[in-house]
């Protein structure tokens, strides 16, 4: 989008200022924009090789270094094959993607992600794996069908993360509060607790953080309660009531003192876990995907802890599940989708590969390639790993693929939420909004 | 240059002559030709066709992944059933309507200060239009956060005061006025137009006035005031065509949110959130073009009222 953006506005400067308009869409419909993307259709059965293929991914710098180490080593066992790396920022990553999925220059190895996946497999963007010679046999079976669709698998989950909230023990301590049972807590104990903590302890420390911007937290709370974000057709299986008491838990807090007030949340929400409550050790509570742990630990300087969400015992049945960090697929147009298929094999079965991987892409999802990496992983992820273990019995099911357009219910969520924060709209206001917005986001 | 049509025979002088000057001249027009080549090519490739090929994708549903699907004029008139595309129209008029004029007001008393002969004015120029140069990019729009933060410079300033702040950036009803003021405070560009306008004016139109009696208001009033309009034209039009495609600001401050709850959604960053981030490119073309007609209405608009204030002393 960087690029995009700065052409975008070269290209207004040249043009005139009448014009200029105009460029930001015309770059973004692109001169190649008027082709279909997939003419070819299907490649040869046997691949000629030495051949090159292109693996995209996002991440920071150092998932970079750490892919490009196993890229080398991949390329050493395969000689005949080259692996072109081609690696941006996340925000970056889908603006790139779809202009060259739509410029017919799809990459062969290309990671996707929960939100997007169904958008590229129904588009034809992505091939059927299973047709592939790819060894999932190690890989639970609940978690392979986070990449599944009616039409197949078109991603194999490289990791797994939880929702789950993280404390900071020591203010739980100072304050004079007893840590809670996770196993047995309410999400009103949640609201109660996190109050407690803010009027015991110091001016500027807050019992939480708000959950509110995280659609994962809804989707926890209406399996709690038999229902589910989406259902297996890709509609919408929330109730407006559910919706509306996953908006009034941050009301809540913030009546009681539990949270910090409507524009102090937003600046903490957008500074990431460096600069969150947990962070700066000003909240004894967050909900968080368990892969953020060790940033925040490292952010805090102290031990933080996981728990379940609340809610997990009183309900109908359990919301937490694990989720897919992300998913490696093949593009259906690759022109070597054998040689594409090996380095997936390689990355999802290689311990070498797990070794310099890690828990970078999730806890790796194959469970014989995470007991191996174990021994490796620093305090935090060892944590991790041991929370997710810990849960992974009650763990009804995996949530099925989020449906076509679900990108944007992020978006719509964090929205909605800062209206009910601000107290622009009631939380039933905003839930019936959420239903509207998201059934056409979907539809 | 080429010399392929110069003949070889010795003819006439004269009739040599005017042959020779019209393959001087055709040689020139090719080199001329040969040297704006790389301009069209870009203006057709880069501009022209892209524009073309959006103006159709307008008419289409095409979500970049798979091939667009001619829809008519449907993405036209779903616009004005979008209550988030209203809410941007909205957040991108009030933007325009008053940063442009705030910044054309200081930065015409800036330039009549300027104006009057300090002594190390150069510097002055050059400090007044850093923000300028510096006001689009993403560093300020990222220093502006800092600014206009909960625990900002803006914040600590007014501690000293006793008045207790709050987060600017981030609460609905104020975030819009920093990017106001980010706007406003990147007034260097007509500042130096204006400043190069004054010098234009000629003394002794000041000079007779003040034989007149006329004081420093009426002088402003009468005389700079008038002689200046074509340049407050310029910038006016300038100003606020620029202001109609602000995207870098509200794109950083907001990290590509257009957040706190839709406040500082401009026009350009929710045509570019709908075309990027929820595949709609077709609708987003037509945002587009709905954006190209409205700063043509504008401007249009501008001219037309030109008429009854601008005046041109030739």
């Amino acid at each position: 989008m960087r690029t995009t953006s700065t052409r975008a506005r070269r290209a207004a400067a040249a043009a005139g200022v009448t014009v200029a308009a105009l460029a930001l869409a015309a770059c973004a419909g692109g001169d190649s924009g008027l082709g279909p993307g997939t003419e070819e259709s299907s490649a040869p059965p046997t691949e000629e090789c030495p051949c090159e293929i292109r693996f995209s991914w996002w991440g920071s710098d150092s998932r970079h270094t750490a892919t490009q180490a196993i890229i080398d080593a991949f390329e050493a066992e395969n000689p005949d094959i080259t692996v072109v790396p081609d690696f941006t920022d996340w925000g970056g990553y889908w603006d790139k993607l779809a202009t060259s999925v739509a410029a017919a220059d799809a990459p062969d190895v290309i990671t996707q992600e929960e939100r997007y996946i169904s958008d590229y497999a129904s588009r034809g963007v992505l091939a059927d794996l299973s047709g592939l010679d790819i060894d999932t046999s190690t890989i639970d079976e609940s978690i392979l069908a986070a990449g599944q669709t009616a039409d197949g698998q078109f991603g194999i989950p490289t990791g797994v993360n939880a929702y789950a909230v993280v404390v900071d023990p020591q203010i739980f301590s100072e304050a004079g509060v007893e840590l809670p049972d996770d196993e047995t807590w309410t999400w009103d104990d949640y609201v109660e607790i996190a109050n407690e903590i803010s009027a015991k302890a110091p001016e500027g420390v807050y019992g939480t953080q708000d959950y509110g911007f995280n659609e994962a937290g809804l989707n926890v709370i209406a399996r709690q309660r038999g229902e589910s974000l989406y259902t297996e057709d890709g509609e919408l299986g929330v109730s407006a009531e559910t919706v509306a008491d996953f908006f009034q838990v941050s009301l809540d807090l913030q009546a009681g003192g539990g949270e910090p007030d409507a524009a102090r949340t937003m600046e903490v929400q957008d500074a990431g876990p460096e600069g969150s409550l947990l962070g700066t050790n000003t909240g004894a509570m967050g909900i968080w995907w368990s892969n953020q742990l060790g940033a925040l630990t490292k952010a805090s300087g102290r031990e933080l802890q996981l728990l379940r969400l609340p809610g997990e015992s009183d309900g109908e049945r359990t919301g937490m599940y694990l989720k897919p960090a992300m998913f490696y697929s093949v593009s259906a147009t690759s022109e070597y989708p054998q040689a594409s298929a090996k380095f997936v094999d390689y990355l999802l079965n290689s311990p070498e590969a797990a070794k310099i991987m890690l828990t970078d892409r999730g806890l790796p999802a194959n469970t014989e390639i995470r007991e191996g990496i174990l021994g490796d992983l620093d305090a935090p992820n060892t944590l991790v790993a041991d929370f997710m273990a810990e849960i992974a019995g009650d763990v009804v099911d995996s949530p099925p693929v989020p449906p076509n357009g679900s990108g944007d219910v992020a978006e719509i969520t964090e929205r909605l939420n800062t209206e009910v924060l601000f107290q622009r709209l009631t939380p039933d206001q905003a839930a019936e909004q959420f239903l509207t917005e998201v059934e056409a986001a979907i539809g | 240059m080429s010399t392929t049509d110069i003949p070889r025979r010795a003819g006439v002088p004269a009739r040599r002559e005017r042959r020779r000057s019209r393959a001087v001249s055709r040689g020139d027009g090719r080199a001329a030709a040969l040297f704006l080549a790389p301009w069209f090519a870009g203006l057709i490739l880069i501009t022209a066709g892209p524009m073309v090929a959006s103006l159709y994708l307008s008419f289409t549903d095409y979500d970049l992944l798979t091939p667009p699907e001619w829809i008519g004029p449907e993405n036209y008139t779903r616009m004005f059933a979008d209550p988030r595309f209203l809410n941007a129209l909205q957040v991108t008029f009030t933007y325009v309507l008053v940063s442009v004029p705030i910044q054309l007001a200081l930065s015409l008393a800036l330039a009549l200060v300027l104006d009057k002969g300090l002594r190390a004015l150069p510097f002055y120029r050059s400090v007044y239009y850093l923000p300028s140069l510096l006001g689009g990019s993403v560093a300020v729009a990222i220093l502006w956060r800092q600014v206009f933060g909960a625990d900002g410079l803006l914040n600590q300033f007014l501690a000293v005061f006793g008045i207790e702040g709050q987060g600017w950036v981030s609460h609905p009803d104020y975030a819009l006025g920093t990017l106001v003021v980010l706007n406003v405070w990147t007034f260097g560009s007509p500042m130096v137009i204006f400043l190069a306008g004054l010098r234009q004016i000629p003394q002794m139109y000041y000079e007779a006035a003040s034989i007149d009696g006329a004081g420093r208001v009426r002088k402003f009033v009468t005389i700079t005031i008038p002689l200046l309009s074509p340049i407050v034209f310029f910038n006016l039009v300038l100003q606020i065509i620029g202001s109609f495609q602000s995207f870098t600001q509200a794109y950083v401050v907001s990290g590509g949110t257009g957040g706190p709850a839709d406040s500082t959604m401009f026009y350009t960053l929710y045509l570019y959130l709908k075309g990027f981030g929820s595949l709609d490119m077709g609708y987003a073309s037509a945002m587009a073009w709905f954006l190209l007609l409205i700063i043509g209405g504008m401007t249009a608009v501008n001219f037309l009222a030109s008429k009854y204030w601008v005046f041109y002393d030739d």
